[in-house]
């Protein structure tokens, strides 16, 4: 089922001045309910005006957002409960941390959301728990965590508003590889347990390929491909045309079918490859 | 807020976007001098004509320019009106129970030209066509001679120069801040004065801390370029005047010395004496 219809999405910065940019250019996607979807594509690409368009943070010049179903702005008075549906962790979301305690600003959304003081408690033990933060860090200020436990703790506070859509732009980046592992780990915890929808915006192709099970991509300011990550990663020529590379595993793999090796050229992840190879030299993997 | 660009730049190929910036600032000062020296009907109607052709040469938009001019509107109707009924002298004129005189139309007439004319002048040649480092850079030459009484120009330059520099960079976050804390249910349209206060909390906490971490980050940056102050510093671009600089001065001043002398020899209201009204 769809949960978010694009619909020829046209978006435009400062139109009618000389800074004029079209950001977007008629850009219709599908993201289907529970599923986590790409998004990937060069810097100035469109993506983060795209993401920031699902949760009515930005009004597009043309066309429709429909999530659920239903135009979000056809209501504009009511576009908060829209942003509490679909949840937007923005890029470095650590430097919007304002509260004193970590616990404060993990509350800050569900407060603003106008629950009870009890539901807000359970869903900041809710919350740190899916992005792994202990409870001795609830107390703390934000000055006093590291980077990642930052970030971690800014991703919660979206989480704590429990919504249906989980949207992240860039979620990992500047992050050591073990932050990024457990960004993702949460990520992929909190679509399986609650069965919503997300949607990741990165540059990691190898991230990407791991993650998700559609990926759109992007370029000049259009969606150019969508599908599969088989689908999207067998197009290398295409990809690498716009400035994007394919997962490392998959260009060996299509190297080795160039070369003659009888394997399938399309897997994208390093345990398929496994498998894939194993085949070849007749071993139980 | 993207729409906001600060300092009002007017990117175009125009010659008063080629002057040199000092050149900008000694004619916006010229051309205020102008402004007030101007009295007479020919001198204002000089005025007029001059403004227009500023305007047409600087190929900047006149509804760019007449925007510059909204927020002042109030002011110089207020003024005007203060003119119209104040002033006395020349002949009277009532219309129901009030009498204007037109001295009182004329003054309130030229004050608002006067107005108008300071707002196109400084704007057209100091905001819109010189961006604000090569207003800082112009002044900091402009202004070198107080260095001799121990005047630190170049630092006060580079403090401007940082502050317009890092303005659109703070907008930036301001904007990005904004949207994060709305994307998490923020409201800051709606409810008392005193919840709107408090809905500011979310936004200038993040940005203050921001400020600073910039503030360091930038001050380090420049320690390890041996950054130390304008002692024995030279100029990526050095500053120098043209041909085109001393035509626009002389034509100024050809400006300025014209209408002094339309005043020492022009009739202050013609129109009055010749009983018009």
């Amino acid at each position: 089922m769809t949960k978010i219809k694009l619909e020829n999405i046209s978006y435009v910065y400062s139109p009618g001045t000389p800074y004029e940019v079209t950001a977007l250019n008629d850009v219709s996607v599908d993201i289907t309910e529970g599923t986590i979807t790409g998004i990937i594509g060069h810097t100035g690409s469109g993506k983060s005006t795209l993401v920031q368009l699902l949760n009515g943070l930005e009004k597009p010049s043309s066309g429709r957002v429909l999530v659920d179903g239903t135009d979000i702005w056809e209501k504009p008075k009511e576009i908060s409960k829209v942003r509490f549906k679909v949840g937007l962790v923005m890029q470095y979301p650590e430097y919007q941390l304002f509260e004193e305690t970590i616990k404060e600003d993990i509350a800050f959304g569900p407060r603003n959301m106008g629950l009870d003081e009890a539901e807000i408690e359970e869903r900041i033990a809710l919350a740190s728990s899916f992005v792994g933060l202990d409870e001795e860090l609830l107390e703390k200020s934000p000055f006093d965590l590291s980077g990642g436990q930052k970030r971690r703790a800014a991703i919660a506070g979206i989480i704590a508003m429990k919504p249906d859509v989980l949207v992240l732009d860039e979620p990992a980046a500047g992050l050591d590889p073990l932050g990024r592992d457990e960004i993702f780990k949460s990520i992929v915890k909190y679509r399986n347990e609650t069965g919503a929808t997300v949607v990741i915006v990165s540059h990691s192709m190898e991230d990407m390929a791991r993650l998700c099970d559609e990926l759109i991509v992007m370029a000049h300011s259009k969606v150019v491909m969508q599908g599969n990550c088989r689908e999207v990663f067998s197009n290398a020529g295409e990809l690498e045309k716009i400035g994007l590379s394919i997962p490392q595993v998959t260009k060996l793999m299509m190297l080795l079918k160039e070369k003659g090796v009888c394997v399938d050229g399309g897997v994208y992840t390093v345990k398929d490859a496994v498998s894939e190879l194993a085949k070849l030299f007749k071993i139980d993997h | 807020m993207k729409n906001i660009s600060f300092g009002q730049y007017y990117p175009a190929e125009s010659i008063i976007h080629r002057l040199d910036p000092r050149t900008k600032v000694i004619l916006a000062i010229l051309y205020i001098v102008c402004s007030f020296v101007c009295q007479s009907a020919i001198g204002f109607t000089a005025l007029i004509f001059s403004m227009l052709a500023i305007i047409l040469i600087s190929k900047i938009p006149i509804k760019t320019i007449l925007r510059s001019i909204k927020p002042v509107i109030i002011i110089m109707v207020f003024m005007a009106f203060l003119n119209l009924f104040l002033v006395k002298g020349g002949v009277e004129l009532t219309v129901w129970k009030i009498t204007i005189y037109s001295k009182g139309i004329y003054t309130a007439v030229t004050s608002v030209l006067r107005v108008i004319s300071l707002i196109i002048g400084t704007g057209i040649f100091l905001t819109y066509t010189t961006t604000p480092i090569e207003l800082t850079d112009g002044i900091e030459q402009l202004f070198g001679f107080l260095k001799k009484i121990k005047i630190p120009v170049h630092e006060f330059a580079m403090m401007m120069t940082i502050a317009l520099r890092f303005i659109p960079t703070l907008m930036e976050e301001t904007d990005k801040i904004i949207s994060a804390q709305k994307a998490r249910g923020a409201d800051f349209t709606n409810g008392s004065i005193v919840k709107r206060a408090k809905a500011l909390i979310p936004i200038l906490v993040p940005l203050f801390i921001s400020a600073f971490r910039r503030a360091d980050e930038l001050a380090i940056a420049m320690e390890c370029r041996c950054y130390r102050g304008g002692e024995g510093r030279t100029k990526l671009h050095v500053l120098r005047y043209r041909t085109r600089d001393f035509i626009s001065m002389f034509i100024f001043i050809a400006f300025l010395a014209g209408l002094i002398l339309i005043n020492c020899f022009g009739v202050e209201y013609p129109f009055i004496e010749n009983g018009w009204f």
